[in-house]
């Protein structure tokens, strides 16, 4: 057992393969002692927030200490941040389409152009080839535009209970910093939110923890109905092994997917749960298990130590058990592996079709993958509802492959260094 | 001889290469800058082109009703949902009452003529509705009530005559009313020509596909298959005379591809290859302000259109959900749903918020926000949100957690009911979601759950029986903008008349039932004064935000209205300075065809 370890072990690829798994296992079981929150909890009005920290702006406002940093930039980036060149070269292109004389305009004039811009522009006006989007891209920019050269602070007021009047209670310089940490209310999402405004990453590691278990149902129903079936097939022979090959003839010309989605879809969605998809993934998916057991059974239930057992009166049961399945265990082994990543994929391709889980129980990764979808994110370049679902999948399917060549290269003769 | 095999491949490659390049050719030129193109009204391929029946799945030609198309039918007035005001199309001026609302009058242009050359007359109306009757179509059912008949007085005077109650009175003068400008005119000859074909057998009527049919409309079929279907200019179109537009509308053909979804829908739309898109375009600001495409809507800031109807849950008060009928209970599920949340999340902003348009039976139009007294309901109109009245509302009902699971008991029973909509409308599936999400706030347990349309809708329409398991909370909509709006929106919501139907397509589909909800419905169309009217519709709206038999979710707009201006510009906006105003319901519905006269090429 030890040697048989320590082989494992020093093929490289399993443990590349190892260590990524483990890494991700690690994750959906440590992450959610550190955040609590529930996957599922819609946080942010407002869809598919980007990936950033998100600082609460009265409280930074009501921050305790206020900093003064003197930086030469600061005024550039804010009117960068407000007039970007290209809005420049619009706006002079209105000016002119107007009737504002070219030598006039002096794009990196900034107070000049707003002059200028404050004077001429109507937005009633219609220049030949102007459309309504132009139209309402300049009424956007000069309502942006307000204030943007004021040296003067912004003053902040509240209103009188009593009166009703607005009262100034603070006003905030162009100079005033708060320290991030410092402000009471701030929220860190570092895969941004999805179409419900939920946090991606806490959903995806959730999800991910349940895509496992999927897989591993899945997995451990096929595999198990695969070695039952493909041992006793293999042994036993005769009559019993042509019908149950007949039955495995049936499964293997019958697409998997096909007859999955059939299933999915007449069991409806009431009955869905994650549990119920992962089983009737593992039934589906268990006939290449049981051909390649057969196959190896065969060949092995005429081996001598087989017949020596069998004339000592042991049971089918027991023979199969302790005679022959040990041969088989790592070819088995390797199998489960490769069950539970194809049952991880049949899930997100069910659900992106669909017919994956019910919503609102527990997210999975095919169901995020369909709502971001549904949602359009991968045609509005919502690129965080989506990209780390899908490397996440392939990490997962990546690892368990790299496990399974490794164990192969160890297990198969015909590999073997 | 020698090449003579070889000779054959050669023929067969180029017949091979003709075949597979002559439909594309058919298709691509079409020139771009006489082109409309329109995405999410046409899904599957077009059925047929006979405007009696209802199975035509022909979206851009046929569609009767509140905001009638009229591409290629016409009908006698025109609809416009901003201002309420019916305006003449293929009638002469505005339509009259007699003294007593049982006879309403109009003419018909002496401009109008088929497609045919022949002029549009009285008896085409009157014959058309006789049609209608005789083979029974939807048109003639849901009007067979409340008309009694169309008849032509002389070659241009249409008289309609109303059904009459046994007092004398017209039993529904404002469906009379509506019927004028919901319904197409179908040519007489044509239709007796049609009849003829078909031995007046009323199946194969309905079913014929009238390839030869004859319009009056400007546009008419030039090609359709499974991948699009394009419309062309009738240069011969009656509405250039003087009388009506004017001109011809200003782009040749309208084409519309079949689009796979609403992804390949939003796809084409952003590389300029539609330029009006009738379709939910979720985080439609991105357009413009993140990909910078000269991308509008009709209003340039959220919620982007014009709110028209209002998609509604409704509580199953059928007697076969436990606890539904205790007010308590609904009101405290509708008032700690996080509607801002819908709104913001599931609706992308693209609906007016409740801030902004309290909640009644009113959609957000103008027109319809002045018919009620809001000071007078002001107290009833929740905006949401509110976890801690709701649970008050709980306990002072005596509905608590007695057994410590969390969730809430009544007489000892759990509180438990699914919330329920049709699997892949993902608006309304995102909206149940945030409703279930409210149940767990005040411990009443909410699941959700999302059967196909199929099973769904036979289900919701039953009203005849009590409602299966599964059905406690479900989503449906309510009618949008319309000249007998918002009498028939509120009709539909709340009259019983709809209980008991096998087949309920109208609403109320919870089984709510108040006898003074159904005699002011009943009332209402017969009234003229607008101060009983506003007093009326106050009541109305303080009896269902008192008893909440249902909720409303979120406003949504008649059409989807988004336009890309690469290459066709001066598409109606908020302000356009049109007057009447011209509604941006994708230049083909109601009065909203008059944009396609205003129409510009970006670059001449």
């Amino acid at each position: 057992m030890k040697l048989m370890l320590k082989q494992v072990f020093g093929s490289g690829k399993f443990v590349i393969g190892f260590v990524i798994f483990l890494a991700i296992l690690l994750t959906v079981v440590i992450y959610p002692i550190f955040v609590p929150d529930a996957p599922l909890k819609i946080i942010s009005r407002g869809t598919f927030l980007s990936p950033g920290i998100y600082v609460n702006l009265y409280d930074s406002i009501d921050s305790a200490t206020r900093y003064t940093l003197i930086t030469d930039d600061a005024e550039a980036r804010r009117v960068a941040g407000r007039l970007s060149d290209e809005d420049r070269a619009k706006m002079r292109e209105w000016l002119i389409g107007n009737g504002v004389d070219e030598a006039e305009i002096d794009g990196a004039d900034t107070a000049q152009l707003l002059d200028l811009w404050e004077l001429n522009f109507d937005p009633t006006v219609r220049l030949p080839g102007m459309t309504n989007a132009d139209r309402n891209y300049y009424i956007r920019l000069t309502a942006s535009l307000e204030g943007l050269l004021s040296t003067e602070g912004a003053t902040i007021a509240s209103t009188n209970p009593e009166t009703g009047a607005l009262e100034q209670s603070d006003i905030v310089n162009q100079t005033d910093y708060v320290h991030v940490n410092e402000v009471a209310n701030s929220r860190l999402f570092i895969l941004g939110t999805d179409n419900f405004g939920r946090d991606v990453l806490t959903e995806l590691i959730s999800a991910t923890g349940v895509s496992l278990t999927i897989g591993f149902v899945a997995g451990i129903v096929a595999t198990s109905i695969g070695l039952v079936l493909g041992l006793v097939s293999g042994y036993v022979g005769g009559m019993v092994d042509q019908v149950i090959v007949f039955i495995m003839n049936l499964f293997t010309v019958i697409p998997t997917f096909v007859l999955l989605i059939l299933i999915s879809f007449s069991i409806g969605q009431e009955s869905r749960g994650a549990f119920t998809i992962a089983v009737v993934i593992g039934l589906t998916s268990w006939v290449w298990t049981s051909r390649a057991v057969r196959a190896q059974v065969i060949s092995l239930r005429n081996r001598d130590h087989v017949n020596l057992s069998k004339l000592s009166g042991h049971s089918i049961a027991y023979i199969l058990a302790m005679d022959i399945l040990p041969y088989i265990a790592s070819y088995v082994v390797m199998a489960l592996i490769l069950q539970i990543s194809s049952g991880i994929l049949a899930e997100a391709g069910l659900s992106i079709l669909g017919l994956g889980p019910r919503t609102t129980e527990v997210p999975t990764l095919g169901l995020m993958l369909n709502w971001a979808m549904i949602y359009q994110a991968h045609i509005l370049n919502k690129w965080w509802a989506y990209l780390p679902i899908i490397l996440v999948i392939a990490l997962i399917s990546f690892s368990m492959n790299l496990m399974n060549t490794g164990l192969d290269q160890v297990f198969n003769p015909a590999l073997r260094d | 001889m020698k090449f003579t095999r070889f000779t054959i491949v050669a023929l067969l490659l180029v017949a091979l290469v003709a075949v597979s390049v002559a439909p594309a050719f058919a298709q691509d030129t079409l020139p771009r800058n006489e082109t409309l193109y329109f995405n999410g009204q046409q899904w599957g391929s077009v059925v047929g082109w006979n405007p009696y029946s209802s199975n035509n799945n022909n979206a851009m030609a046929i569609s009767q009703g509140d905001n009638a198309r009229v591409l290629m039918f016409e009908t006698p007035y025109l609809y416009n949902m901003l201002d309420g005001q019916v305006y003449p199309l293929l009638a002469d001026g505005p339509f009259a009452w007699n003294d007593e609302r049982t006879e309403l009058t109009f003419s018909i242009k002496p401009a109008a003529h088929w497609s045919d050359g022949t002029p549009v007359t009285a008896a085409d109306v009157a014959y058309t509705w006789a049609t209608h009757v005789k083979y029974s179509t939807p048109t003639g059912a849901g009007n067979v009530d409340y008309i009694d008949d169309i008849v032509a007085l002389d070659d241009s005077t249409v008289v309609v005559k109303a059904k009459l109650n046994d007092d004398g009175t017209a039993v529904n003068p404002l469906i009379v009313q509506a019927y004028v400008s919901s319904n197409y005119v179908i040519q007489m000859a044509w239709t007796q020509a049609l009849e003829e074909r078909v031995a007046e057998d009323a199946t194969a009527f309905l079913a014929d596909t009238a390839e030869d049919v004859v319009f009056s409309g400007p546009y008419y079929k030039f090609f359709t298959d499974d991948s699009k279907v394009i419309l062309v200019r009738d240069d011969n179109y009656w509405g250039q005379d003087a009388s009506m537009w004017g001109s011809l509308p200003v782009p040749k053909y309208l084409a519309h591809t079949i689009f796979k979804d609403n992804a390949a829908g939003t796809t084409a739309l952003q590389a300029g290859e539609v330029d009006v898109s009738q379709q939910f375009n979720s985080n439609v600001q991105d357009l413009w302000l993140v990909d910078g495409l000269p991308i509008s809507t009709y209003l340039p800031e959220a919620p982007y259109g014009i709110g028209a109807s209002l998609p509604t849950a409704f509580f199953n008060l059928t007697g076969s959900s436990f606890g539904l009928d205790n007010l308590a209970v609904r009101k405290a599920i509708a008032i700690a749903v996080d509607y801002p949340t819908i709104i913001a999340n599931a609706m992308t902003n693209q609906s007016a918020t409740f801030d902004q348009v309290p909640r009644s039976l009113m959609n957000p139009t103008p027109g319809e926000q002045a018919l009620y007294d809001q000071a007078a309901v002001a107290d009833l109109q929740w905006a949401g949100n509110d976890i801690e009245g709701a649970k008050a509302i709980l306990d002072e009902a005596g509905i608590v957690d007695t057994d410590g699971d969390g969730w809430r008991e009544l007489d000892g029973q759990k509180l438990s009911y699914i919330a329920t909509c049709p699997n892949g409308w993902s608006d309304w599936q995102a909206a149940i979601e945030v409703v279930a999400a409210a149940g767990a706030e005040i411990g009443i347990d909410i699941t959700t759950n999302f059967p196909e349309w199929s099973v769904y809708q036979t289900v919701v329409t039953k009203s005849d029986a009590p409602l299966p398991e599964g059905y406690d909370i479900f989503m449906m909509w309510s009618a949008g903008a319309g000249p007998t709006q918002p009498w028939g929106r509120i009709r539909n919501l709340l009259s019983s008349e709809w209980l008991g139907m096998a087949s309920n397509w109208s609403g109320n589909w919870g089984g709510y039932s108040n006898s003074e909800v159904d005699a002011l419905i009943q009332a209402i169309p017969s009234v003229t004064d607008e101060a009983e009217l506003k007093d009326m519709y106050t009541q109305l709206v303080d009896m269902y935000l008192t008893d909440i038999p249902s909720f409303t979710l979120m406003y949504r707009p008649q059409s989807f209205h988004t336009v890309n201006e690469s290459v066709w510009t001066n598409f109606p906006y908020d302000g356009d300075g049109t007057e009447p105003p011209v509604p941006p319901l994708d230049l083909m519905d109601g009065w909203s065809v008059a944009g396609l006269y205003n129409l510009e090429l970006v670059n001449p």
